[in-house]
């Protein structure tokens, strides 16, 4: 039974003998406490993963394009600009993507040296902690438009021969390539799963707050 | 945290080659970037015609250590080894650290004195360091290959520490 009959079935349960419902009654009460309402509303659910996964990239792009106001040096640039490239690699691979998409993926190498590539899809949560159609959108948008941004660095760079700066731009695009690869290949990587995100997409628009995420129109 | 105590782990190995599976198994490539980045800060500004701040040779040693892994790794897998790209990487990337501490004693040597006593301290240091680079690395990679092999495996791994080694000799701070 989804929650929302659940929760009808809780209230009728707490009105017992001698009690009245009317339509009055506080429906906020029967879910639990207020902090977990509150975080079954909220649209961003993992408001530091958010913040560190554009953060990191957005950061990196704009101290590439300003370097010349903050430091003279060649070398601090390029050493800032390679560790924050390193830390959004970090961040984005292991914690922002569980969090905000619930993918993850990851290579391992088994016993008689064989490497395998594995892509993981979480299966639909129903815990308050799942993400939510706003954090996948800014997961994704972040993911797809920062290495097009580096794209047009490296053509750039490339043109107007400030050669010096082409190493930095391949680090940046082939760090930033890998995770939009290993996240897409998560996302395509089995069509159960395609379907299923997309079925709670459209059925999370149909529905209002009421019921949590998880649970549609089936 | 997890991942800062596998790259120690991983640094401990490389100083004590012996068949490690954490360098084989759990590889990562943060450990040679660390290496890779300190390496070529200590290398700025040792050409004697550089007007500008240290950049050339910056983005130099930079593209010298990854390209040159990496058209290794391309090697000794075209040769028919068993080793994955990345797991090779590793290997090199790590065994990098004997070459920079040669440079740290070097940097060290060259502040206290430049001539001929501090050029053999330096030559004696950078070619044991080389020699064990060079020990470590092949311990790691060569078993992957067929017997007959090894040798045109282990030849580019040499060349590419051999320039390593002679940037670190040839480097005299202004």
């Amino acid at each position: 039974p989804s929650p929302c009959a659940s929760a009808n079935g809780r209230r009728a349960g707490r009105a017992g003998p001698g009690w009245r419902l009317d339509d009055t009654e506080d429906v906020s009460l029967d879910f639990g406490n207020e902090e977990e309402l509150a975080l079954r509303k909220a649209k961003i659910r993992h408001p530091l993963a958010t913040f560190f996964h554009l953060f990191f990239r957005v950061s990196a792009i704009v101290t590439y394009l300003l370097c010349d106001w903050f430091s003279k040096s060649f070398v601090a640039c390029f050493v800032t600009i390679l560790l924050l490239l390193s830390f959004d690699f970090w961040s984005v691979k292991n914690v922002t993507g569980r969090l905000l998409v619930g993918l993850r993926w990851w290579n391992q190498i088994d016993e008689d040296g064989k490497s395998h590539w594995v892509f993981e899809a979480k299966k639909v949560s129903t815990s308050i902690a799942a993400s939510t159609e706003v954090e996948a959108r800014i997961f994704w948008l972040g993911l797809i438009i920062c290495p097009v941004i580096w794209t047009v660095f490296f053509f750039s760079t490339l043109f107007s021969l400030k050669l010096k700066w082409l190493a930095l731009v391949i680090a940046g695009i082939s760090l930033q390539a890998a995770n939009l690869y290993g996240y897409i290949h998560c996302k395509l990587g089995g069509k159960k799963s395609i379907s299923k995100v997309t079925s709670r997409f459209l059925s999370q628009r149909n529905s209002g707050y009421g019921c949590p995420e998880g649970y549609g129109n089936t | 945290m997890r991942d800062l105590k596998a790259v120690g782990k991983k640094f401990v190995h490389v100083m004590y080659p012996k068949k490690s599976s954490a360098l084989l198994r759990d590889w990562d490539l943060w450990g040679p970037l660390v290496l890779c980045v300190s390496l070529a800060l200590m290398l700025q500004g040792g050409s004697a015609d550089s007007k500008e701040d240290g950049g050339p040779q910056f983005a130099e040693v930079f593209v010298i250590i990854w390209f040159g892994a990496v058209v290794i790794t391309l090697n000794s897998k075209l040769l028919g080894g068993t080793i994955s790209f990345f797991q090779s990487l590793c290997v090199l990337g790590y065994c990098v650290l004997p070459l920079t501490v040669a440079m740290l004693v070097c940097r060290l040597v060259l502040l206290a004195s430049s001539g001929t006593v501090s050029f053999i301290v330096r030559l004696v240091v950078v070619m044991a360091m080389f020699g064990w680079s060079t020990l470590a690395s092949t311990a790691f990679l060569a078993d992957s290959q067929p017997p007959n092999r090894k040798a045109l495996v282990v030849y580019p791994i040499f060349l590419f520490y051999f320039v390593i080694s002679w940037m670190i000799l040839t480097f005299t701070p202004q």
